[in-house]
């Protein structure tokens, strides 16, 4: 599936200049990176990891919400500022049920053991999220040679439009649209099913395309 | 008597995963810490034998809690656990005086071997 290519705006910002060739790229750093976040997860979990085709483009907030599903789904989401000279956010998300069937599986209880989340089970998606962020940079560098550095992550557990808006607030994302790498991983025998969205500030674009030697 | 370890990890799942494969392997929990800051000083209080440490940490980031606690004990033993496995970072840890790096996920026989090997048994 293709997103919708920029439009609309009055100035012509860099998103703009992104092209069918570029949005490939990154869909391939997508593919690289949440691979290596893929095998983390299997390796965590001991289970097979399915993972979608990555997507790419750019897209107005208000429409990301539905990349996964309805803006009042509840889901958890464990995010990740990335500094460096390429920047911008990584986002982990699980909806309700895989949450809870992911601290199921990692603590060891049967599926259907968690109901609601406590300190613990927060501790064990903020540390997934940590180990997939991690697997996606450490590619994402040897891919690149560039630097990745990840904050200490941020979690929240609430409201799919509720939880994005947030962390595009928190950024200071002052724009109305942001670039979004997009993957879905999911396990069928642990019933969990997960995305991770690769979210670079607009000054990153011209230091990753020009760290593959893509004009930009 | 078991060697003592110092666990630090800001995830409590990860410190009881760590806790758990060293208690099985007769190894004794000297303590554990959630950041660096809280790190350095059990170091200096509790004195263990060996601590794993993890690199994305708040108040403090395990690099510079290698830093820190190498400066109070130049032979201080310290295994990087971290999510992180970029070379950069890898070399940075190192050069602070870290004998080893795991990168997470990791399997029970990793961490064993690196103990092993940096208590020189």
């Amino acid at each position: 599936m293709v997103l919708p290519a920029p439009g609309g705006g009055a100035e012509v910002g860099v998103w703009e200049q992104l092209n069918a060739f570029h949005l490939d790229v990154l869909k391939e750093i997508g593919n690289i990176g949440a691979g290596n976040a893929a095998t983390a997860l299997a390796a965590l979990l001991n289970q097979r990891i399915e993972m979608s085709v990555p997507r790419a483009g750019v897209l107005p907030l208000q429409e990301i919400p539905s990349l996964i599903g309805q803006e009042e789904d509840p889901v958890a989401c464990v995010e990740f500022g990335v500094t460096g000279r390429a920047p911008g956010k990584i986002m982990f998300l699980l909806t309700r049920d895989s949450a809870f069937s992911l601290i199921d599986f990692l603590l060891g209880q049967s599926l259907g053991t968690t109901q609601k989340l406590d300190d613990m089970g927060v501790s064990v998606l903020t540390e997934v999220g940590n180990i997939l962020t991690g697997s996606f940079l450490t590619a994402f560098a040897e891919f690149s040679r560039l630097e990745f550095i990840p904050s200490v992550p941020a979690f929240a557990f609430d409201m799919l439009g509720a939880v994005l808006s947030s962390a595009f607030l928190e950024g200071g994302y002052f724009a109305d649209q942001a670039l979004v790498i997009e993957t879905q991983f999911y396990s069928p025998e642990a019933q969990i099913s997960g995305y991770f969205f690769l979210i670079p500030e607009e000054q990153a674009l011209s230091v990753i395309m020009e760290s593959l030697g893509v004009n930009f | 008597m078991g060697k003592r370890v110092l666990v630090v990890d800001d995830a409590a799942f990860m410190r009881m995963m760590i806790k758990d494969i060293l208690t099985k392997n007769g190894y004794e929990i000297a303590g554990e810490a959630e950041n660096g800051q809280k790190a350095v000083e059990l170091y200096q209080q509790l004195k263990p034998d060996v601590v794993t440490m993890d690199i994305t940490m708040p108040e403090m980031d395990g690099i510079a809690a290698v830093k820190a606690i190498k400066k109070i004990d130049p032979d201080a033993k310290i295994i990087m656990c971290s999510a992180m496995g970029q070379q950069l970072m890898v070399m940075e840890a190192i050069q602070a005086g870290a004998k080893d790096f795991i990168v997470k996920p990791f399997q029970q026989e990793r961490v064993l071997q690196a103990l092993q090997k940096v208590l020189g048994q």
